[in-house]
């Protein structure tokens, strides 16, 4: 009996070490990208969605990562090869998550990676396709407060080039900030409602 | 027992603590210069590191046995290793360029490219359809780029010396063999496919691929857009008729249709022109993109195009009283059809057949020519990667095309002529980076056409080599072969091929928002077609004697945003060229061909009005013409031409645009030429009158709106 437990125990508490491994790896990605080390978490969530081939959420931040570093880069060349690695790694998280809501909204973003750079070159092919992206995510996932916020976000930006009110928008955030307030999340290191900036969007949205 | 698990407990913790290995080594770039932030890892494993500002690196792993390190960094091949994990140390590696980065050598001698796949861009998505004088036609659009002489009268591109027949144009890589809208004299033609469908644009002026023939000049290819972004439905009202599109998706299929009717008669009422309409210029369009994505990424396409056109007119003509009737009746029909997979390694396949069927009733004063065109393009070509360094393509293609002519003069018989010309023509080409900064393409072309039993061999090559940071240098040289144009053809068979050679060089420097480029170039033509009658008949008498040269320079200089909301660019090109072909008594600057060649296009874009201003500036030197009072060939040269062009794209809102523009808005009388009268008048001497345009300004008003489930698109890109 005690031989069984104990080998029970060691199952259990290998199971645990690979877990933990994982959970180790991706907090530290998680604490390098707080300390602003973004080349740094990139290549660890990317080392990690190597090892997880499986697990499309090291996959989706290496992305996330790559699309946020992008923003303001002015050099064309940079700006390519990181959106280009950020598709990369966004299209391996696709193959493991078909219809992610979380993975559509990505999509739009590095999208918009491309418009903010150079609106004339990519906007007229770009724009129609966030529009469809946003329309698919609200459809799989309409209280998604992610989803709600992007496309919010996304359609305020089009009405102030068109010098519309964008009051619209502001109680579709507010919706957001809502949900995300009450969001359980389920899964380990599923995205997370940054609370923070709907706030500031809101403020922009009412300002 | 316990103590046996305890101690084999013990033991595996040991043996992983032995067995931690230390990698370490240095990463550089080709110039043995340290690579900052470079990801270096094994494969499958947790376990890496970012490389130091010395580029070095060192992490620990507990890894065993063969293992794969992985170093990679953007702009740089990926290195691989393959081996037991305990060699992984001091290891020195340098990074190969990826010759597939932005900031590598292109081959571009002699091409423009448009579209946002495009590493340099000289036109933007947008610009076909808000540069002023282009009024939503592509080849509008490409008439104020280098290369290209401005012959307002007439539309068509001709390209560096070369006359409107020596550009094909291709869709998808396959060719269309009648591209051109038919218009009566002196009224310029549009291409008959509308800008919307279309994602790319390459338009080269000399120097092309091996996979291109049958074109002495230049080559056009336009790329149908993969995959529309969402489900709409276009709406266009227009001065001149009116426009209806719509797309839709499902699955993996989509399909775009695009209508619109052209009447001019309502516009010609309001602002009567030079002739006299006896019923107004009228056409009918449809086109269908049908798509279809598999699985596997390959891709099918099929695109058609329908449409009819019909006017009746009675132009001024000093040679008859009553002027110059002109009436034609055109169907054209255009099926496109392409297929692109991939297998094995790197192995693609892309195949495309076409098909046109085009008739044409014209009428000559009392004289009646119709006739009918049957072409089929078939093409399968073949590409294989062996590295990001070394390419290969290859493939065939054959040209059908069935040409029948019945000519009916007044209150005569019948005549009937025609022929097959059949055209079998495979091309291999190879494109090899010896670094970032130095590449080529070297490849060759041969083609065997059963009409003129013919067998001709072209080569083709170009190398391009990076000078700097942001410029390169060009040279290309290539060897083209087209037959006959189906005039000439039509009357007579026994012909040789019209060949030319091109030379080119060309400089580029590029840096964000900003392009020069200048580029010269040498032609030199041969077995042009001559005849000996005023007009290519079957009295003529034929030969391929024919030599023609073109030399000149093009420079091109575009700057976005530097002035704010501000894009413009200016074309300029000298064209030094003689013929000695067709009818032409010796060797002259033919009509089409002016000296001097300058384009300004501007666009500004006021937020506050939610509007954007365009403007375009054309000039071109006078154009020869034959004065029979004096002696000589092409004698003189008319004035020169001056044209200003305005538009205002208005946005009343996200999904209803208001367009206006004005083409020559100042009104400026242009001559083109000068037709004299075939008799002289009582002094000895021959009246002339001027060839004009039918009117000298062009006015159109649009209003476009776009309905989506989205509420968000609009037609911005269609203007």
């Amino acid at each position: 009996m005690k031989k069984v437990l104990f080998i029970i125990a060691i199952f259990i508490a290998t199971g645990i070490s690979a877990q933990t491994k994982y959970q180790k790896g991706m907090q530290k990605a998680f604490d390098l990208w707080n300390q602003n080390k973004l080349t740094e978490a990139s290549q660890l969530f990317e080392r990690i969605s190597k090892a997880e081939p499986e697990n499309w959420l090291p996959a989706y931040y290496a992305a996330t990562v790559e699309i946020i570093s992008s923003f303001g880069v002015k050099n064309e060349t940079v700006l390519t090869a990181k959106l280009t690695k950020a598709q990369e790694f966004l299209d391996a998280a696709k193959s493991n998550s078909e219809n992610n809501p979380e993975l559509i909204i990505t999509q739009a973003l590095l999208n918009l990676g491309y418009i903010a750079f150079d609106g004339q070159k990519y906007g007229m092919t770009l724009s129609g396709k966030n529009n469809m992206l946003y329309a698919k995510a609200l459809e799989i996932s309409p209280n998604n407060p992610r989803v709600i916020l992007g496309k919010a976000e996304w359609e305020m930006g089009a009405a102030k080039f068109f010098g519309k009110s964008t009051a619209p928008y502001c109680d579709a955030i507010k919706k957001a900030i809502e949900l995300g307030k009450a969001e359980k999340v389920e899964q380990e290191f599923y995205p997370k409602f940054q609370l923070k900036r709907a706030e500031e969007v809101l403020q922009k949205c009412e300002g | 027992m316990m103590k046996r698990i305890l101690f084999l407990l013990f033991t595996i913790t040991q043996f992983s603590l032995l067995a931690q290995t230390t990698i370490s080594g240095k990463v550089t770039d080709s110039k043995k210069q340290p690579i900052l932030g470079a990801s270096v890892y094994l494969e499958g494993t947790y376990d890496g590191t970012s490389t130091n500002e010395k580029g070095e690196y060192t992490f620990t792993t507990e890894e065993t046995g063969t293992q794969t390190l992985v170093i990679s960094f953007v702009s740089f091949e990926t290195f691989v290793k393959i081996d037991d994990v305990s060699k992984f140390k001091n290891l020195q590696v340098k990074l190969r360029d990826d010759i597939n980065s932005l900031d590598a050598v292109t081959i571009n001698a002699g091409t423009f490219k448009a579209g946002e796949k495009a590493k340099v861009t000289v036109l933007k998505p947008l610009d076909i359809v808000t540069t002023a004088s282009a009024v939503g036609d592509v080849l509008g659009a490409l008439q104020t780029l280098p290369g290209t002489s401005a012959a307002a009268e007439d539309g068509r591109l001709f390209v560096r010396g070369g006359n409107a027949e020596e550009t094909q144009i291709f869709i998808d890589g396959v060719r269309v063999f009648t591209p051109y809208s038919p218009t009566p004299n002196n009224t310029p033609t549009r291409g008959r496919y509308s800008p919307f469908l279309f994602k790319g644009i390459t338009f080269s002026t000399g120097g092309y691929s091996a996979e291109y023939g049958q074109a002495l000049s230049g080559v056009l290819d336009l790329t149908t857009i993969d995959k529309p972004d969402q489900e709409k439905t276009d709406i266009s009202l227009m001065t001149l008729g009116v426009g209806l599109g719509n797309t839709q998706i499902w699955d993996n299929n989509s399909l775009s249709i695009n209508t619109s009717y052209i009447n001019l008669g309502p516009y010609t009422a309001a602002f009567p022109d030079r002739n006299n309409w006896l019923k107004p210029y009228q056409a009918a369009s449809g086109e269908a993109v049908y798509r279809h994505n598999f699985k596997d990424d390959s891709m099918l396409k099929v695109y058609g195009a329908f449409s009819y056109t019909d006017l009746d007119v009675i132009q001024d003509d000093i040679n008859f009283e009553d002027g110059f009737r002109f009436g034609l009746q055109n169907r054209n029909l255009y099926i496109n059809s392409t297929y692109k997979n991939k297998f094995g390694n790197n192995w693609k396949i892309e195949s495309g057949v076409s098909f046109t069927n085009d008739n044409s009733t014209v009428k000559i004063i009392d004289d009646v020519v119709n006739n009918t065109e049957n072409s089929a393009h078939f093409k399968v070509k073949i590409r294989k990667q062996f590295s990001s360094r070394f390419r290969i393509a290859f493939g065939s293609e054959y040209f059908i095309t069935d040409f029948n002519e019945d000519y009916t003069p007044v209150n005569n018989q019948k005549f009937d002529y025609g022929f097959n010309n059949n055209l079998f023509a495979s091309f291999a080409e190879t494109d090899i980076f010896f670094s970032k900064n130095l590449a080529a393409k070297i490849g060759v072309r041969v083609e065997n056409s059963d009409l003129l039993n013919q067998f001709t061999v072209s080569p083709r090559t170009s190398l391009s080599y990076k000078t700097g940071k942001s410029s390169q240098l060009s040279l290309a040289y290539g060897q083209f072969y087209q037959n006959p144009s189906n005039n000439y053809l039509k009357f007579h068979q026994d012909f040789k091929a019209e060949n030319t050679s091109h030379l080119i060089a060309n400089y580029q420097h590029t840096k964000k928002n900003q392009i020069f480029r200048i580029e010269a170039y040498y032609k030199d033509y041969k077995d042009l077609v001559k005849y000996d009658s005023e007009i290519a008949s079957f009295d003529s008498n034929f030969s391929n004697n024919g030599t023609a040269y073109a030399k000149g320079i093009d420079i091109f200089w575009r700057q976005n945003q530097k002035i704010k909301n501000t894009d413009y660019w200016v074309s300029y090109s000298f064209l030094d060229t003689e013929r000695d072909y067709r009818n032409y008594t010796t060797s002259a600057t033919p009509n089409f061909a002016s000296a001097h060649n300058l384009s300004i296009v501007g666009k500004h874009w006021v937020e506050k009005w939610q509007s954007q201003f365009g403007i375009t500036y054309n000039f071109a030197s006078g154009r020869t013409y034959t004065n029979p009072n004096e002696p000589g060939f092409l004698n003189n040269k008319t004035k020169n031409y001056n044209s200003v062009s305005l538009n205002w794209a208005y946005l009343i809102d996200q999904q209803k645009i208001l367009y206006f523009s004005v083409n020559n808005a100042l009104g400026t009388k242009n001559v083109f030429g000068y037709n004299y009268k075939n008799t002289p008048n009582t002094n000895g001497n021959f009246d002339r009158q001027a060839i004009v345009p039918n009117a000298d300004s062009f006015f159109f008003v649009g209003f476009f709106w776009t309905i989506s489930d989205d509420k968000k698109s609009n037609q911005l890109d269609n203007l």
